[in-house]
């Protein structure tokens, strides 16, 4: 696990793993009309069949904590790509900068495949 | 590096050649144990001998590791088309658009069999479609609406502006009629079930 950011509270400090961010961007992107899935890697996919906890979204994080995020994505056949990916962008960064409120730089998307839904 | 890799496939040709002609032989009583023996004591026999076997072995592996890298690197090497927005960048992969192209033709009945190939240049998006028709297709009037179709369908869910060049390849015309007479002689031989035609309402 690696670490993402440490943010200093009254009680302590609270620290967020990038794994976290990359969950919340998961969460965010699914949420979207038209995204079938976050793309994954049969290694992945057979590494989270044995229990682990992996995303392929990857989460960059500058000196000035302001967070670069990079998600692959399937996208359902049918549907505007571009438009679906601005969703994407906007949808991922609300919810990062929400949760975390940590300052989103840039979400870039990868559209790995087309796939019919169902 | 690209003379390992030309090595690299030859030698893996030769070893399964190698391999294939080894069996053979070893059927054949043509290659016996003592052969074998021969070869590894005349390895052993002297310290020159046994420096080019060394020397053998280390090309060998300089030869696999430069052709596992070719061919991970073809596999890794994914091309892109890619437009910036507000928020970030956003690439689609080329194997999306080859997708994309697939489902769209679906449409079209008598296309038997699609698959297309998709290249991003400078002169814009050049797709080439490799396709095995039907016999009764029109070939100027079916060629032009899949041209269509895919253009369209490209321009409408990618929103990309760049020219796309279309090339179509007839690879296989497939007659309907051969189709549909070995299916009636795999019906003909299947055997009919004892009293299947009883006991339905």
């Amino acid at each position: 696990m690696v670490f993402g950011d440490e943010v200093q509270s009254n009680l302590g400090c609270i620290k967020i793993y990038k794994s976290a961010i990359a969950a919340v961007a998961a969460i965010a992107a699914m949420e979207v009309e038209g995204v079938k899935s976050v793309s994954r890697g049969a290694v992945i996919r057979f590494l989270e069949l044995m229990g682990a906890k992996i995303t392929k979204i990857r989460i960059e994080i500058d000196h000035n904590s302001n967070v670069s995020i990079e998600v692959p994505l399937i996208v359902k056949y049918g549907y505007h790509v571009p438009e679906v990916a601005n969703k994407v962008q906007e949808n991922i960064r609300q919810a990062v900068e929400k949760s975390t409120n940590l300052s989103v730089k840039n979400v870039d998307i990868s559209i790995k495949s087309i796939e019919r839904s169902g | 590096m690209r003379v390992f890799n030309v090595l690299g496939i030859f030698f893996y040709a030769g070893v399964i050649i190698l391999i294939g002609v080894g069996f053979i032989a070893l059927s054949f009583n043509l290659l016996l144990p003592e052969h074998v023996n021969y070869l590894y004591y005349y390895m052993q026999d002297n310290p020159l001998n046994k420096w080019a076997v060394r020397l053998s072995g280390l090309l060998l592996i300089i030869i696999s590791y430069s052709f596992a890298q070719l061919i991970l690197g073809r596999m890794q090497r994914e091309k892109t088309i890619a437009f910036t927005t507000a928020s970030g960048e956003v690439t689609i992969a080329l194997s999306a658009i080859e997708d994309l192209i697939k489902y769209a033709s679906n449409i079209m009945p008598e296309i038997r069999d699609l698959s297309p190939d998709v290249i991003a240049s400078k002169k814009g998006i050049i797709v080439t479609l490799r396709v095995a028709l039907r016999s009764e297709a029109n070939l100027p009037e079916l060629t032009a609406r899949l041209q269509e179709i895919t253009k369209s369908k490209i321009q409408e869910v990618l929103g990309i502006e760049e020219a796309i060049i279309i090339r179509i390849h007839i690879s296989k015309i497939v007659s309907r009629e051969e189709k549909d007479k070995r299916r009636k002689d795999a019906l003909k031989d299947e055997p009919s079930i004892p009293f299947g035609g009883f006991g339905r309402v």
